[in-house]
């Protein structure tokens, strides 16, 4: 059946064509892409100048503890002894006790500097990312504490269901090499 | 492969099954909370509540916001003073404006820097806190000239003016400086001084303020210890007052009060960051009734309290109070200066 | 060029915030006792590296992949490398960055001037398009973790009718046309919103989705392959690329013996049995079908972009930016009293109101064109497959549907010839 042969090598000429036609198009297309790619990947951080700490960080994320954790920035830190991201707003004793702990699983801690002055640093194992100290912090202090992914829990997931759950708009994509919005003293002027 | 029809039961098991997972499967799938809709679904030990804090005895307002608030019209105030004739002074952008008691703008003075602070003397001098040294302008707005910069810490936040001194608030420093109306540093005071008795002031932000008393004592504020304390101009340390509280009659926070003013009875109106209040107390420091709390300072309605980024900055209020004992508020959200007038018969609550 | 612009940008937006935040400028206490100001602690992502090394291992899975398909012949070894593709794209690197999901990056990177998708994203995207172009879906069969999920689940498949098949194949033309089109307006990536596996990669996840996952799975032991035949947005694409595959998975090793032997080996439905030509009669029925149904296409194609439209408010409340424009506009005109945390929080950012709306409604107009777009596509598509059922093409052998097989290779061994070739090679073995 020659006849038949003949639609058979048609059809073949046609769907190599076809292939042809399509591999230019991914190639060019990819081509395309990569001119306007980036070397870089990009990973989910936190504006913290957009964030409002309303704890969706501590519910969302895909992992069962959140990989948004609290960072302190100690260089905008007041330092204060009645640390308002660190004791309960009506502490029942004025002194540092448990009982006067702001932060519901303690990972707020405390350390005596020097009179009248105290370091406040994150333990990050206990730190859920609900930003409770963060409120606290920001509404009465120098919001030095804030909330922060932490890459090394981060799956960086292509999109950050944190992010999709974000009433404020406050979680970006920013370059892989620069990973952190990190709150950090200006330089004067 | 198992056709449908090699056993009626195994085939029926099969699509019970596969509807059954269908269903639930799109259950789970309308179910799912991608927005956070829901919110974080946290207890109530992980909620900040900053609105419930803010609340207390309506009756203990003795001040009524009646008239229009004048509009600074600059995109961050900084500062408020009252200078002569009920003058009204604001700093802020790059630029003092001076108001009219009535609000009318009665100049616009362009200045090279930002402003922090401003404070007019009796004699129409009027001082300029830039960030770093003051500016000094004679009451026509002539500059007469500017004085040493304080470096590369400092941060003005305050000038007052007696008859033979200026003071000036140096946060970054944490220090009042002395000066003659020349511009002579004369005194450093309230430096941490075991000697003498003085702590050191604690200040963590920069809200940092000064004011010269009748008395003849300087009034100052160590917003890290939640008091004003009181200096002779030779910097001894003669007493002070105010506690820590989240409740009215304190000040809450970390670090309060961030500003204040005298009144002509030389009482006393505070203002607080955070929980937004301004309040009066005696001149030995008793409270004795609020201007405004958050309710009526920051959004009718609602007491929102520092939970938004942009407030958190801008949320210190300066005051300042003029010759017929209304407290003038800057607002520093709203860009706008607020003016308060006593109740008729309104009573001092707090002094019984 | 686009990195330095990126970091410019981040620079300028960092200017406003040092003027905003007085408190930062502010110096610290000066301390007495020699304390510093500890820094606090940045662990780095993932290294790049390790990215590229992904890539690598997709290509080579890919390559060995195709090996295994269309020389060694061995379900074994593909199910083999479909177990290691599962640890190694599952369970080892958690199911992202995926081709499927890449598709969102790509359109997103078209039509998003400020996002770039990175290079390993595209090669991810990419090569398994290539591979497919020429030699079939390797990828489905062996190297995609969801697949390879279900195929672990594939126990008693039952046949289901081929209209049916294909009807339900319009869900993932339409899951498609949604992931690309929300990603296209910078709203979502639904695709990854709704991956119904990730979660047991990661062995966390929202309950819902987990669940989700679990449902597909069951319905997978009877109905093989649910989300990649009847959802997976990536397969739409590879399924035509694999209808013009240079190479393709045969059945048989050589000649079609007839024996109807194969003919229930595929738990997908991707067999096809012989069909003689058209008697006359038919061909001038089919003709006359096929005229109708090409005038039906253009109706088709208008009435689903109408239909669409009329879902385009509803698709551009996906972003939130127009859900935050619809709260603020009910604040402004006194509808409600109170405030949301996402009202709040775009109030204390300053911007005007007025530019949150222009952007919403730019949203929305983008969504109204997407949706017609959207909905004349599915109109196309579900003419064409009508279309597809009308025209006949004869076949004088069994063969995979070369749209539809997975690549999977059960059914190899259900060939006789097959078997005689292995023969042969053993033979050929032991006689060495």
């Amino acid at each position: 059946m020659p006849q038949e042969d003949k639609s058979i090598d048609r059809r073949q000429f046609l769907k190599s064509g076809i292939r042809g036609a399509a591999v230019v198009g991914i190639v060019g297309a990819a081509g395309l892409g990569v001119s306007k790619t980036r070397k870089s990947d990009t990973v989910w951080q936190i504006d913290p100048n957009i964030c409002v700490s309303c704890g969706n960080c501590a519910k969302y994320c895909v992992l069962e503890v959140s990989a948004v954790k609290c960072v302190h920035a100690f260089a905008i830190c007041g330092y204060c002894d009645l640390c308002s991201g660190y004791l309960n707003p009506k502490p029942r004793e004025l002194d540092s006790g448990a009982e006067n702990e702001l932060c519901p699983t303690g990972a707020v801690k405390r350390k005596f500097v020097e009179d009248p002055y105290y370091e406040y640093t994150i333990d990050e194992e206990l730190c859920i990312g609900c930003g409770k100290c963060v409120k606290g912090c920001n509404a009465f202090g120098n919001g030095s504490l804030h909330l922060q992914v932490r890459h090394d829990r981060c799956l960086n997931c292509n999109e950050c269901s944190i992010a999709a759950a974000c009433p404020s708009g406050a979680f970006k994509r920013v370059p892989a090499d620069s990973p952190y919005m990190i709150k950090t003293k200006v330089s004067h002027g | 492969m198992n056709r449908c029809g090699k056993g009626t039961n195994a085939g029926l098991f099969a699509l019970i099954v596969v509807g059954l997972a269908i269903a639930a499967g799109v259950v789970a799938v309308v179910r799912f909370d991608v927005r956070g809709e829901k919110g974080s679904g946290l207890s109530r030990d992980y909620v900040y509540d900053t609105a419930e804090l803010g609340k207390f005895d309506p009756k203990l307002i003795l001040y009524d916001e009646s008239i229009r608030p004048i509009a600074t019209n600059f995109s961050k105030s900084r500062g408020i003073a009252v200078g002569l004739r009920g003058d009204i002074f604001v700093a802020g952008d790059r630029a003092v404006r001076v108001f009219g008691e009535g609000g009318v703008l009665k100049r616009d003075v362009d200045l090279d820097g930002q402003p922090v602070c401003v404070c007019a003397g009796d004699d129409g001098t009027v001082y300029i806190g830039m960030r770093d040294h003051v500016e000094v302008y004679d009451s026509g707005f002539n500059r007469l000239g500017s004085w040493e910069g304080l470096g590369e810490k400092a941060v003005l936040t305050s000038i007052a003016v007696s008859k033979e001194d200026v003071f000036v608030a140096d946060a970054g420093n944490r220090v009042v400086l002395r000066y003659d109306r020349s511009g002579k540093l004369v005194k450093r005071i309230g430096e941490k001084d075991a000697e003498r008795n003085i702590p050191g002031f604690v200040i963590p932000s920069a809200y940092f303020d000064v004011a010269m008393a009748a008395d003849g004592l300087l009034r100052v504020t160590d917003p890290g210890r939640h008091r004003i304390e009181a200096y002779t101009v030779d910097g001894d340390l003669e007493f002070w007052w105010g506690k820590f509280s989240m409740d009215v009659d304190g000040f809450c926070g970390c670090c309060n009060p961030v500003n204040f003013a005298i009144l002509p009875d030389g009482s006393f109106v505070t203002s607080e960051k955070g929980l937004m209040r301004v309040k009066i107390y005696d001149p030995q420091g008793e409270f004795v009734g609020v201007v405004a709390g958050p309710e009526q300072l920051v959004e009718t309605g609602t007491a929102r309290i520092g939970v938004t980024p942009s407030e958190d900055t801008a949320r210190g209020f300066d005051v300042a109070v003029d010759g017929r004992g209304r407290v003038l508020v800057l607002d520093t959200i709203k860009n706008t200066v607020r003016i308060f007038t006593r109740r008729q018969g309104a009573d001092a609550q707090g002094s019984e | 060029m686009i990195r330095k612009s990126l970091i410019l940008s981040i620079l300028l937006l960092a200017v406003p915030y040092a003027a905003a935040f007085g408190a930062e400028r502010f110096p610290p206490p000066e301390f007495e006792s020699g304390y510093e100001l500890p820094s606090p602690t940045t662990p780095s992502p993932r290294v790049d590296v390790f990215e590229y090394i992904d890539a690598v291992v997709l290509f080579a899975a890919l390559s060995v992949g195709t090996y295994l398909v269309l020389k060694k012949r061995s379900r074994r070894w593909i199910f083999a490398l479909m177990v290691f593709s599962l640890v190694y794209f599952g369970f080892y690197r958690k199911g992202c960055v995926c081709p499927i999901g890449a598709i969102q990056n790509a359109a997103m990177t078209v039509f998003d001037k400020s996002y770039a998708m990175p290079v390993v994203v595209l090669a991810f995207l990419i090569l398994p398009f290539v591979f497919t172009l020429f030699f079939g879906r390797v990828f489905c069969a062996a190297v995609c973790p969801l697949g390879a999920i279900q195929d672990l689940f594939v126990l008693k498949p039952i046949a289901i009718p081929r209209w049916l098949d294909s009807s339900l194949r319009l869900f993932a033309y339409l899951y498609l046309g949604l992931g690309i089109l929300f990603a296209a307006t910078g709203s979502a990536f639904v695709i990854c919103r709704y991956d119904p596996f990730v979660g047991f990669f990661r062995v966390t996840g929202s309950f819902n989705m987990i669940v989700a996952g679990i449902c597909l799975l069951v319905i997978g032991i009877f109905i093989g392959r649910p989300y990649c035949r009847f959802l997976c947005p990536y397969s739409v694409i590879l399924r035509q690329f694999s209808r013009i595959s240079r190479w393709r998975v045969t059945i048989t090793p050589d000649d079609c013996i007839q024996c109807r032997l194969c003919e229930d080996a595929c738990p997908f439905g991707a067999i096809r049995s012989p069909a003689a030509k058209w008697r006359g009669e038919d061909y001038s029925v089919g003709k006359k079908r096929l005229a109708l149904l090409l005038v039906l296409l253009g109706v088709l194609v208008v009435f689903g972009g109408w239909v669409a439209s009329r879902a385009s408010g509803w698709m551009a409340r996906v972003d939130w930016r127009v859900r935050l424009a619809d709260r603020v506009y009910l604040e402004e005109t006194g509808k409600v009293s109170d405030t949301t945390d996402a009202s709040a929080a775009f109030r204390a950012t300053g911007e005007e109101i007025k530019e949150l709306y222009a952007e919403a409604s730019d949203i929305e107009a983008k969504m109204a064109t997407g949706s017609w777009i959207l909905g004349g596509f599915m109109g196309l598509v579900a003419g064409l497959k009508l279309v597809g059922h009308s025209v006949r093409r004869t076949r004088t052998d069994y063969e995979a549907d070369r749209a539809s097989c997975f690549a999977c290779g059960r059914c190899f061994t259900y060939c006789p010839r097959e078997h005689a070739r292995l023969d042969k090679l053993k033979n050929k073995e032991e006689g060495k």
